[in-house]
């Protein structure tokens, strides 16, 4: 209990430090579109400035708390620093270039960014930076990209399906074509970011779709599925699934480690128990 | 703030003097504006400073009139001082130009003055004070002239765009005549705020240890691409602007727009870059040209560009951005609705590899070498050598990529494209070379051809500027006769770029399109470029021809134009007085004084100078009479283009009480020729040479009535690091001193040295 108050009265001391450094403080919550924890640094390193602001990004809401100097700058001015640094926010876009150089995990999706109009314009701005083709590829193949990806994340909740339903045949069955969707990917279609991403998952993907495949025995099936359902999480993210899918999780799997899945509806359904326990775990994550 | 504008729609019959065939269709119409010129009180930065407003805004009212169009002017000065508008780039009769004690003498504090005059042409221009500094604190404006109906030059798809006229400037917290102290005295203080010291640490840290070494044996300071360090950059008066709708349109996706922009800046050149996408250059110093397609595009001091941007798409507004030449500062406009695109920011310049280059172009003798490139038209910039855009980034010490850059710059070296900013990347910038006039351009064929030559001379290190190494009020007019076809050849000699600019004329300048070469009022010229422009003699006046840079041409770098067998001008009463005021400017002497309060001593100097002439007093004050008390005062003249070599006449006064020897005699001090002084209240005249030597040690030779020589050598202010500087001095009578300076501020810093005479001390440095 005493730790409990120390820690309390420290962190209390630590925030009103913070806040003391910065004067005539003012505090603004907006959306900051990023990734990961790197990102959070990026994020973080570019807004902040001694004694004008400071800002705490959150990777799971996408907001980023600003508190600034009234009198030395505005939130306007702290976005943009944030969007030079590559980030898209409520108030400016990254420029193409600063994007492109975001490392991979970073390269978030950019849903702000309306597609050019005319084809002369976008002429103009392939030439003027010379990077950003794969930028305008991109825009002009997201229909293209993901229909390509469909399939693989179709075999995948058809897979899932069948473990829920305790079916080691059919679980196999759609292993396989899991399997064929993977290898029918064109990749060099797919928008650079997913293509960073597809590129860090494929072998893994491979991998434990094959493994679940060449066996019927349900639990080495679900050992699999535990890797297998990290690596499409990881990869839905970038590349954005047609309708709204939710990342569940299952304290109990993994012998009490827990393990996640990704399904299409919101109500859950254990892959990893099945009838045993078919409604143990919880929503942890909405991906629009 | 509002415009107060105030139309006076007189039908007037057709005046005689106007020159133009006007369709009788067209009543003739005079458009009148009041224009109240105001002190103010602004605040850009966070502190209130002066300013002036015309009508209470800043910039001054965009003045807009249809060409055919007779314009009546009222300018009521209600300052404490003398005032002066001038029509930049515009034609008409000298009396109406605005140049004070030129073409007519300033207008007095709470007066008012009428400039009327036809309009003649259409284009955009702007208009500003041309009084001492006033240009820097507000007093720039746009000026607007619309094509009339019907005109055979109008341009469907261009002229009839919507149009935002936009004037370009900066802003410093500093008084204007304190920056032009400053840059007279080589303060290298907006170096510091700019972050662009360049000192021998930086340069070890950066691997350039010799470049810097070298740069100094060629008697350079650390160069920058400008001189002044700016708060804010300002477009129409702010630093950001969204513009949402134009004439109450809304604008979307696919909308193009005509952005009229003047460089109303004091000093700074600026990059203009959008970010959606190619710029496309439609007129140029307020004459069309054919348009041209550029990622970039750089605006000289006092140039007007007309460029047409698209918005590529919906629910987005494109930065337009405008930087400052050294990048350290820039504007924007946001066009369009919705969330904000940005600009790629302009990469800092890699000020190093620019030394690197100046090294290679500086001989010995402060001439410039072009080693055989003929430069012109701002084709070849030497400066692409700094911008990583172009020549790729700044690589870390023993980066593999680095050998690669370095290799195919080997390559290239000799090759005419190294400076070629077009051929060495994707990036298209413009250059006088892709203007165009889209009609023809010749001069009369029959008319007898005058050649004049220009060499632009300067140097930074005293910031003097002059044309042929002489300053305005150095000069004779230079006398043209009405009809004749004048060709002048301009030929950068110094280290810094210059856009120069002539009155009431537009002049064409020779770039290889023939006879559509284009027509221009101000030309950009860089540093060893050779440019040629010619113009038809055809208005009576005394035509200022100068360097727009304003505290360039405030130091005397131009010259007068003027028509032979003129009439006298009526504004002008007393033209002797009135030169006399106008030699005034580059005349004026520049005060600056500096002193040490140490431990040991009061160190000090104080010193006024001017393009040729230094008065100078230092003094050494001791607190004890052993120490005594030393002061030298010089009057010197400073000789030959780079001022390397000043004669003196001096008195010293030193009065110092000598340690007496065992035998109670007073020691004399012997210096290294074995002449003795006694020091104990000296009282001497002596006659000297000053002469820098490379690496800025000056050499100072003196010989004093009594037949004493005293040879001594000096160096000030070397920058070991942002904010350090070590200085030294030794001399044949055996005293030496070594110190060291860290600048705190402006006009603070905390200084230690030791000194033969006085030991070691420690304290703080004031300067103005």
């Amino acid at each position: 209990m005493k730790s409990i108050i120390l820690m309390a009265a420290v962190a209390l001391l630590s925030t009103t430090a913070c806040q003391a450094q910065i004067k005539n403080a003012k505090t603004a919550t907006v959306k900051v579109y990023g990734n990961c924890g790197m990102c959070e640094t990026t994020i973080e390193k570019a807004a902040n400035k001694t004694k004008v602001s400071t800002v705490d990004w959150n990777e799971e809401t996408k907001m980023a708390t600003i508190t600034y100097d009234s009198k030395k700058t505005n939130v306007d001015a702290v976005l943009k620093n944030i969007a030079l640094a590559g980030y898209d926010n409520q108030s400016f876009l990254a420029p193409d270039a600063a994007y492109n150089k975001l490392p991979g995990c970073c390269k978030y999706d950019r849903e702000k960014k309306t597609a050019m109009l005319t084809q002369p314009a976008k002429d103009t701005m392939t030439t003027m930076q010379n990077h950003t083709n794969h930028q305008h590829d991109g825009m002009v193949n997201a229909t293209q990209e993901t229909n390509q990806l469909t399939a693989v994340f179709d075999s995948y909740f058809s897979l899932k399906d069948a473990l829920v339903k305790t079916d080691g045949t059919i679980a196999s069955a759609k292993a396989k074509d899991l399997q064929k969707a993977i290898n029918a990917v064109k990749m060099e279609k797919l928008a650079m970011d997913v293509h960073n991403s597809w590129m860090k998952v494929l072998n893994n993907l491979k991998e434990d779709a094959e493994h679940i495949n060449i066996t019927k025995d349900i639990a080495h099936q679900r050992d699999y599925f535990m890797s297998l359902s990290t690596n499409m999480y990881a990869l839905i993210k970038v590349a954005k699934p047609t309708e709204t899918v939710y990342y569940q999780y299952c304290p109990m799997a993994n012998e009490g480690k827990g393990a996640n899945w990704l399904s299409k509806e919101s109500g859950v359904k254990n892959p990893y128990y099945g009838a045993q326990m078919l409604t143990c775990g919880k929503t942890v994550e909405t991906i629009k | 703030m509002v415009i107060q504008k105030s139309f006076c729609k007189k039908l007037l019959p057709l005046a005689a003097f106007f020159t133009l065939l006007i369709s009788n269709l067209f009543a003739q119409k005079i458009v009148r504006y009041d224009l109240y010129v105001k002190d103010t009180i602004v605040n850009f930065t966070g502190k209130q400073k002066r300013a002036i407003a015309v009508n209470g805004q800043i910039p001054m009212p965009t003045l807009t009139f249809t060409e055919g169009d007779t314009a009546e002017i009222y300018v009521h000065n209600e300052l404490n001082e003398e005032t002066s508008l001038h029509w930049h780039g515009l034609f008409l009769p000298n009396k109406e130009d605005g140049v004070p004690n030129l073409t007519q003498m300033p207008i007095k504090p709470h007066t008012t003055h009428l400039y009327r005059f036809a309009i003649i042409q259409h284009g955009t221009h702007w208009y500003h004070s041309h009084t001492v500094l006033q240009e820097q604190i507000g007093m720039y404006g746009n000026f607007v002239m619309l094509k009339k109906q019907g005109d055979p030059t109008f341009r469907k798809g261009i002229d009839d765009l919507p149009a935002v006229p936009v004037v370009l400037s900066e802003w410093t917290d500093y008084k204007p005549e304190n920056v032009h102290r400053m840059l007279h005295n080589a303060s290298d203080w907006f170096a510091i705020k700019k972050n662009a010291t360049q000192s021998y640490g930086e340069a070890i840290k950066a691997g350039h240890f010799k470049t810097k070494l070298k740069n100094e044996w060629k008697r350079m300071l650390a160069m920058d691409v400008s001189d002044v360090y700016y708060d804010k950059i300002l477009m129409n008066g702010n630093p950001s602007t969204d513009i949402t709708s134009i004439d109450g349109k809304q604008l979307k996706a696919g909308d193009k727009i005509r952005l009229r922009i003047s460089n109303g800046g004091a000093s700074s050149y600026f990059w203009l870059t959008y970010a959606g996408g190619r710029i496309t250059v439609v007129a140029n110093d307020g004459n069309d040209v054919e348009p041209v397609e550029v990622d970039r595009l750089i605006i000289a001091v006092s140039e007007t560009y007309d460029v047409v941007v698209t918005i590529p798409a919906e629910n987005t507004a494109f930065e337009f951005l405008a930087t400052t030449e050294d990048r350290t500062n820039s504007a924007s406009y946001y066009i369009g609705n919705g969330i904000k695109q940005l600009m790629t920011p302009q990469p800092r310049l890699k000020y190093f590899e620019g030394m690197k280059m100046m090294n290679g172009m500086m001989k010995m003798n402060g001439d410039l070498d072009d080693m055989g490139m003929n430069m012109s038209l701002n084709q070849m910039d030497m400066n692409v050598v700094m911008y990583p855009e172009i020549t790729g980034e700044l690589k870390k010490k023993g980066d593999e990529e680095r050998k690669g850059m370095e290799m195919k710059n080997d390559h290239s070296n000799h090759s005419d494209n190294q400076y070629n900013s077009n051929a060495l990347s994707d990036i298209v910038t413009l250059n006088y070379a892709m203007l165009q006039s889209p009609t023809k351009t010749n001069l009369p064929k029959d008319a007898p051809v005058k050649e004049l030559k220009f060499e632009l001379t300067g140097n930074m290190n005293r910031y003097v500027w002059s044309l042929d190494n002489k300053v305005v009020s150095e000069a004779d007019k230079i006398l043209i006769k009405k009809g004749e076809n004048i060709r002048i050849i301009l030929y950068n000699g110094s280290m810094m770029r210059h856009p120069m600019h002539l009155h009431g004329h537009d002049f064409r300048v020779l770039n290889g399109q023939g006879d559509n070469a284009p027509l221009k009022n101000i030309v950009d010229i860089m540093p060893m470029e050779t440019d040629t422009l010619e113009f038809n003699a055809n208005v009576e006046g005394d035509w200022f021809f100068h360097c727009h840079i304003l505290y360039h041409m405030m130091s005397g770098m131009g010259r007068v134009l003027s028509y032979e067998k003129q009439a006298a001008n009526p504004l002008i009463p007393n033209p002797k007085l009135a030169q006399r005021k106008l030699f005034a400017d580059d005349r004026a002497f520049h005060f600056m004084a500096e002193n040490d309060f140490a431990t040991n001593g009061n160190d000090g100097m104080a010193m006024l100078q001017n393009t040729r002439w230094s008065i100078s007093t230092e003094w050494r004050l001791g607190y004890t009479p052993h120490h005594g008390k030393e002061t030298e005062t010089h009057i010197g003249r400073y000789i030959g283009k780079m001022q390397w070599l000043m004669p003196f006449i001096g008195f010293d006064w030193r009065y110092r009480k000598m340690e007496k020897d065992g035998m109670g005699m007073i020691k004399g001090e012997k210096n290294l020729f074995g002449q003795t002084n006694t020091k104990d209240n000296r009282r001497q005249f002596s006659l000297g040479v000053a002469y820098t030597l490379p690496m800025l040690v000056i050499l100072q030779t003196e010989i004093y009535h009594d037949g004493n020589v005293r040879v001594q050598l000096m160096r000030e202010d070397i920058p070991v690091a942002k904010r350090l500087r070590m200085s030294f001095m030794l001399n044949s009578d055996k005293e030496y001193m070594a110190g060291f300076k860290y600048i705190v501020g402006k006009n603070f810093a905390l200084s230690t040295h030791y000194d033969s005479d006085m030991g070691f001390g420690a304290g703080v440095t004031i300067n103005y």
